[in-house]
């Protein structure tokens, strides 16, 4: 069974149990003393990712870090349909690539934000903020003008992928960082369908949405 | 000329389509948060972004189509009034109607939705724009103050011209304080974009840019790109030039909520509110429907359960329950049985009430509260004792909590508001033609397996409400599992004693004597008592006792609550001895 390294209150553990849960694929978890025991940074945790952060995850064997890089792992693995991470659809799959860099950004200043104001962590707070403003602005654009195509998620096609995975709880817990979603009613619609997803779960900070009308 | 102050306007706030169903919209308006939302029926609420409760943001509420739920402790706010409308903290008890979130003005126009706090104020109508033939642009949020957007607009109009417009002529002029209209001419085309900008703070605004006509459905997409382009850029300069200079300043004025739905306060037995027949029908065999509208602002909401005073044409005051279920907040939906030995009441509502009259009643009263927390809730209808039971079922079908609706009547043509049951389908039985003792057997079998968390709620005519009473209390149910509501006081009323009522409260002392009610002689005194049947059923004329034995004569407590003896209907009932202390 793959086991995952896992921290409750971390947004990027958070994407792993989101996208193993819409999967329906069963792990065990292996909680790590994130806050305040900083186990990811001791030296026993560095000889399972010397790199010193979670998510981790470790599938009979095959050990491998890095947030996005683990669910592109888990779609091309366990998504039977090959939706969540298109590799037969190059168009897609670069868009979802592109989408999944850009998510890089987002989880480096919204979710960053979050970190320096509830987990104690160094970070430049304003600049945080003021770069996740600006991600945000271009992502809200990029999700109005998919709606106006008649586009619901983060890449082109019918389904959702695993950028709209990577990006989600960055988005979805934004506020917990003092960057309010305000200016942006189209990313606030999209956090929405995501949480209408058949396998969602939640985290901590997220609240339920009202069920999609029959 | 001086501007007219921004609160005396309505502004946009969000555009038509970002009203997504069950959805909230997260808007601000001179400095007052927002939370925006459409409800199934369409009706569009713009309310203050604040549970009235602990101050959680409502913008992070659940949108169920009727109702926004709170995520903190699940209160819910009813579409239209936004009135509370359950509090899961108190579920035997109906929350009071003071209870409400501020709402502000909603209007559609030009495809933008508009607010403010101005009861007069309309949404501009501009020789520009045809209030139904609008491409809504790409609005921008901006972090300037709304003046040096307006500023920004006007001096950078000419950037701000058509996607294939080299040649393009382009003029600007002012739509108003906080609009400005850019025209472009090529050749003999011309296109027109109003800007409207929503004062969101002292330093941040909206540029909500509508455009004139549909464009063809090819070009659409091209035109939405090209707009948002130009007016990104535009943003980028005004935003790089204001800088640091930027001071935040507070709103001059602040939003004025809208009053409650105008109703004079409850006293006596006066009517509150004035309704017109909207619709009236035959739902059933012998029983007239009718839809109340209000004949200004919105009805005050009611939970299920509730009954309001409707004052006949005739002069006389009946009780008739609320049928709604939550989403129907626009009328009130009753049910009126025509009674074979009517004493005026039911006959006025059948021959003499038509459609496009106007009533007068009540606010909502309710002394039939539905739990929404119980394990199994058991509703048993006796004829048009369904009437409030079809509030209740339709509520906890809406939040998809299990129940059992049994319906007894003499047969199918007697079943009122099928429109409603049909939906109800997997909580709903029917029992048709069964006789009095068939009755007491069905309901046997349906209350014979008390479980804790249970509750029954009953109503129909005065025997089968207490036979149901008799075999469910036989069967284990106690008394607070079993709620019940009769139509009349079918028991003989006593008014010969005669005794002294001390009020507490007052100090002072009054006689009642025989053949006039305790609630007529407090009113005599000048107590201002609230009524509604005069017959010792609804509730409403309760008054605490304190001391002194009681000779209650309603059908509204329960054996338990009669035994307490803590509470009398002034109605009808009387002291037992020489002397009650009442706490007024």
């Amino acid at each position: 069974m793959i086991k995952l390294y896992d921290y409750l209150l971390s947004v990027n553990c958070y994407k792993q149990r989101l996208l193993l849960s819409i999967l329906d694929v069963p792990y065990e978890r292996v909680d790590i003393d994130f806050y305040p025991g900083w186990e990811h940074k001791g030296a026993e945790f560095r000889k399972i990712n010397p790199l010193g952060h979670i998510p981790v995850i470790d599938d009979d064997g095959y050990v491998l870090w890095d947030a996005h890089a683990i669910l592109v792992y888990l779609a091309s693995k366990y998504d039977p349909t090959g939706s969540w991470y298109p590799v037969s659809d190059p168009r897609r799959l670069g868009e979802v690539a592109s989408w999944m860099l850009f998510a890089e950004g987002t989880t480096n200043t919204a979710s960053a934000a979050r970190l320096h104001v509830s987990l104690d962590y160094d970070f430049d707070l304003e600049a945080c903020q003021a770069g996740a403003h600006r991600l945000f602005r271009v992502l809200d654009e990029h999700l109005w003008f998919q709606e106006q195509q008649g586009q619901e998620w983060v890449a082109s096609g019918e389904s959702p992928t695993v950028a709209d995975i990577a990006l989600f709880p960055d988005v979805a817990l934004s506020e917990d960082g003092g960057i309010s979603r305000l200016d942006y009613p189209a990313l606030r619609r999209w956090t929405e369908r995501v949480q209408r997803l058949p396998g969602f779960i939640d985290m901590p900070g997220i609240f339920p949405v009202a069920k999609a009308p029959a | 000329m001086t501007a007219p102050e921004p609160g005396s306007l309505l502004h946009p706030v969000a555009s038509c389509a970002d009203l997504v169903p069950r959805h909230v919209v997260k808007a601000r308006l001179l400095g007052q948060d927002l939370a925006v939302w459409r409800a199934d029926d369409g009706f569009i609420n713009v309310w203050a972004d604040r549970c009235i409760h602990r101050g959680v943001r409502l913008t992070v509420a659940a949108n169920d189509g009727a109702e926004l739920v709170c995520p903190y402790h699940g209160w819910r706010y009813s579409n239209r009034s936004g009135n509370c409308a359950y509090m899961p903290a108190h579920p035997s008890d109906a929350p009071p109607r003071r209870l409400r979130v501020p709402a502000f003005r909603s209007e559609e126009r030009y495809g933008l939705i508009w607010s403010g706090g101005s009861p007069e104020a309309e949404p501009p109508r501009l020789p520009h724009l045809e209030a139904d033939d609008t491409l809504v642009l790409r609005a921008l949020p901006v972090n300037v103050p709304p003046d040096l957007a307006l500023q920004g607009l006007h001096e950078c109009s000419y950037q701000l011209g058509p996607a294939a417009g080299d040649a393009a002529s382009i003029s600007c002029d002012s739509a108003g304080p906080f609009a400005v209209a850019v025209t472009a001419r090529t050749g003999s085309t011309e296109e027109i974009v109003v800007h409207f900008v929503q004062p969101v703070d002292g330093g941040r605004c909206v540029i909500r840019p509508v455009m004139r006509g549909t464009p063809a459905a090819g070009r659409r997409l091209s035109i939405l790109r090209h707009h948002a382009r130009q007016l990104e850029e535009l943003r980028a300069r005004l935003e790089s030039s204001a800088g640091s200079r930027v001071t935040v300043r507070g709103p001059s004025t602040a939003l004025e909520p809208l009053p409650r739905p105008s109703t004079t306060a409850a006293s006596g037995r006066a009517p509150q509110l004035e309704v017109s027949v909207a619709r009236k029908w035959l739902t059933a065999e012998g029983i007239a429907a009718f839809e109340l509208a209000p004949m200004s602002g919105q009805l005050p909401s009611f939970q299920p359960g509730a009954h309001v005073d409707v004052h006949l044409p005739n002069g006389l005051v009946r009780q008739y329950s609320l049928t709604n279920g939550p989403g129907l907040t626009s009328v009130y939906r009753l049910g009126v049985k025509l009674e074979p030995d009517s004493r005026g009441g039911s006959r006025c509502m059948h021959d003499s009430v038509h459609e496009g009259d106007t009533l007068q009643l009540s606010e909502p009263h309710n002394n039939f509260p539905l739990r929404r927390d119980a394990a199994r809730t058991v509703l048993i209808a006796g004829g048009i004792g369904v009437t409030p039971l079809l509030a209740m079922a339709q509520t906890l079908e809406r939040q998809e909590l299990a129940y059992e609706l049994h319906y007894f009547a003499q047969s199918d043509d007697h079943l009122a508001f099928g429109e409603v049951l049909e939906p109800l389908s997997t909580g709903l039985v029917k029992h048709l033609g069964l006789s009095p003792d068939q009755t007491a057997d069905e309901i046997e079998k349906i209350t014979h397996d008390y479980g804790a968390a249970s509750h029954l709620y009953v109503c129909g005519p005065g025997p089968m409400i207490e036979a149901t009473r008799a075999i469910a209390g036989g069967s284990g149910w106690p008394d607070d599992a079993v709620h019940f509501e009769y139509f009349k006081n079918e028991s003989e009323l006593h008014d010969t004693s005669t005794f002294e009522v001390r009020l507490a409260r007052t100090g002072r002392t009054l006689m009642v004597g025989a053949g006039i009610s305790l609630l007529d002689s407090l009113r005599d005194a000048g107590v201002d008592m609230p009524s509604s049947c005069e017959q010792g059923v609804c509730g409403t004329c309760m008054a605490t006792v304190l001391e002194g034995q009681l000779d209650h004569q309603d059908v509204f407590f329960n054996d338990s609550e009669r035994a307490a003896g803590n509470q009398m209907l002034t109605c009808v009932s009387r002291a037992a001895g020489e002397r009650i202390v009442l706490d007024l």
